[in-house]
């Protein structure tokens, strides 16, 4: 996938860079609202990743511009402003996600691939991970072709697991994934063992490998041989 | 106006206006008393003149006048001086001694002295001198009568000002978002004392504003830094090439940050209910959201084998604002999970007027109140930052919420009132 970032913090920048381009997209960045505007006219993106409070613009008025080019495109809003009304906005104009500075890389990730699904299969497609099959579509999940039944939690897991397969996931990453900003996460990590606890054992069951790793201390792994 | 003048022209105005009313009673009263006396002297007159024709037409005996009556007496060897006094002088008319003045005088008539005495009776004029008191008197009490009543009045008018500027500093608010007018007033003591209140409590309002501004710049300004930092950390942790010790550091170090950022935006969300930045006001069905979230904590309630009790009123509307209304919801439902106890019971009741949240628990060891206090936390969870039932209380408190807490068999109760107090 081919994604544009505008963000005006360099360093800030430069880990979304990285940690997408080892997903495999082909990311480029730039640092202002006119940059953008150039490179937006020039070249044609699959997703675009934008803070709202650029030096020289409002991040808002690129995703207006951007929408006007084409439709499909993906957008994901990042912003140190969490006003209500700039969320709103922001999902009215078309974005497709909004995230509050600072955010989780696996989080953003995590994002970018649904958007991946949805452009490159218009949505009806389906994930396969060896022995594993999602649906997204349905909320469905499949091990050795048998519906495993899960709870929403527990497909969201697997789905952001799934995403960021090979990747340290982080206890407050996947906490703050599940359920959001302005929770008190005080026991979000016993709410996240409990879960994870349920869908290792539910694909344990249908006979598949145990590819969720615990990292001590720190949060879990997804890992793939 | 001076309060002094002011006090001074009150006065001097309502004892201006009982003199004038007094003066002219007392004048009329006075002649009225005056004309009754010449009155009555006119009448004996002319009973005595009526007298005086009788008496020329038949033998009957003239009486004696005491009014007309002169007594002359020779004078011997003493000499008397002239001199006033008064007398009791027997009355043949009314049969009785009455009170007279006499005044006594010496004339020389061929080489000889006569004493002369004349007579005036002091009945009639006493009784206008006691008029004249009782009518001073009465005038007196109507005067100091006047005065009570027309101070309060004007105290309770002149001062009026002045209460309620008293009033409206004692419920004096630096948070409450209405205007802090003072009344105008005619007296300018209390014109200034408003006026320096005014002054002051502008000033404490921009110095707390202009805090409250700093503090929620500085933490949107940390947001970014806090980003760089947390990415960086992520993208430390997925280098594989790490020794478990550094991952560890690492690790830690990643796990402060986040609490550091988790705190950061609750404060900025604490900050934004407090300047009420969330206007937008719908009718919002709390049971929906509370079935909603239920069903988002359903694996943990199952694996600590909480009973849940619903008893729900699905057709409940509150008008608030759908994100608030949710988490207002969510900090009492977690709450009530995370502080319950393996086999507990969640009770969750649901009316018009009220939501009530009830688990199972040993009693607390802290006072109450400490609940809602920023930062609190038991010392059982570490991570918890302490703020979601302070978020609760401010929700609570723009709505004009009431939120109760109470322990009663075994069960901690959260309740909120959706009715304004």
């Amino acid at each position: 996938m081919k994604i544009l970032i505008v963000e005006d913090e360099k360093p800030l920048s430069d880990s979304m860079v990285e940690y997408l381009a080892e997903e495999g997209h082909l990311c480029e960045a730039v640092y202002n609202y006119f940059d953008a505007v150039e490179k937006i006219e020039l070249y044609q993106y699959d997703c675009i990743v934008v803070d709202i409070n650029l030096p020289d613009g409002n991040g808002l008025d690129l995703i207006r511009l951007i929408k006007k080019q084409s439709i499909t495109l993906g957008i994901i809003i990042i912003s140190a402003l969490n006003s209500l009304e700039n969320r709103i906005e922001g999902l009215e104009i078309g974005a497709d996600h909004y995230l509050t500075k600072p955010f989780h890389l696996a989080e953003l990730n995590a994002h970018l691939k649904s958007i991946n699904r949805r452009i490159s299969y218009g949505g009806s497609n389906q994930i396969v991970i060896n022995e594993i099959r999602l649906i997204p579509d349905e909320h469905k999940a499949f091990v050795h072709d048998q519906e495993i039944i899960l709870t929403k939690k527990e497909y969201e897991l697997l789905l952001f697991f799934i995403s960021n397969k090979n990747k340290v996931i982080t206890k407050a990453g996947l906490a703050e994934y599940l359920w959001g900003d302005y929770m008190d996460l005080a026991d979000s990590y016993d709410f996240i063992y409990t879960h994870i606890k349920n869908l290792r054992r539910k694909l344990l069951k249908k006979g598949c490998e145990d590819y969720i790793k615990t990292i001590y201390g720190l949060g879990y792994k997804f890992e793939l041989n | 106006m001076r309060l002094l003048n002011k006090i001074t022209l009150n006065l001097l105005a309502i004892t201006l206006f009982i003199f004038l009313i007094g003066m002219v009673a007392f004048y009329y009263m006075l002649r009225e008393q005056v004309d009754q006396n010449i009155n009555l002297e006119l009448q004996k007159r002319a009973s005595n003149i009526n007298k005086i024709f009788d008496a020329a037409h038949s033998s009957a005996k003239q009486t004696v006048n005491l009014n007309d009556t002169v007594i002359i007496t020779q004078l011997t060897q003493s000499r008397k001086s002239e001199r006033f006094s008064d007398t009791l002088l027997f009355n043949p008319e009314t049969n009785k001694y009455t009170l007279f003045r006499q005044f006594g005088f010496v004339k020389t008539i061929y080489d000889r002295d006569y004493y002369i005495q004349i007579f005036k009776p002091l009945e009639e004029t006493d009784r206008l001198i006691i008029r004249i008191v009782i009518l001073m008197n009465l005038l007196v009490i109507m005067i100091i009568l006047t005065l009570i009543i027309a101070n309060r009045h004007s105290s309770r008018s002149d001062w009026k000002v002045f209460y309620d500027t008293i009033a409206k500093i004692n419920n004096y608010d630096v948070n409450s978002h209405e205007e802090f007018t003072l009344h105008n007033s005619d007296i300018k003591e209390f014109d200034d004392l408003n006026r320096v209140l005014f002054t002051m409590t502008e000033r404490i309002k921009n110095d707390y504003i202009n805090l409250k501004e700093y503090i929620e710049n500085a933490s949107h300004e940390i947001q970014t830094p806090l980003a760089i930092i947390n990415s960086k950390m992520e993208l430390l942790l997925q280098s594989g090439d790490m020794k478990e010790k550094q991952f560890k550091m690492v690790a830690d170090a990643y796990e402060a940050s986040n609490r550091l950022s988790r705190l950061n935006k609750t404060l900025i969300l604490m900050a934004k209910i407090e300047n009420r930045q969330f206007p937008e006001s719908k009718p919002v069905n709390p049971g929906i959201m509370i079935n909603h979230q239920l069903e988002s904590l359903e694996d943990l309630i199952h694996s600590r084998k909480i009973k849940v009790i619903r008893n729900m009123d699905p057709e409940v509307i509150v008008q608030m604002n759908p994100y608030l209304a949710e988490i207002l919801l969510v900090n009492l439902i977690k709450n009530a999970v995370r502080h319950n106890i393996t086999g507990g019971d969640l009770v969750l009741e649901l009316s018009n007027s009220y939501f009530k949240i009830s688990n199972s628990g040993p009693a607390l060891q802290m006072d109450p109140e400490m609940l809602f206090k920023r930062f609190h936390t038991s010392s059982s969870s570490p991570e918890s930052l302490g703020l979601g039932l302070s978020i609760v209380q401010k929700i609570c408190a723009m709505y004009g919420f009431k939120v109760k807490y109470n322990y009663q068999n075994y069960m901690h109760a959260m309740q909120v009132d959706f009715l304004k107090a």
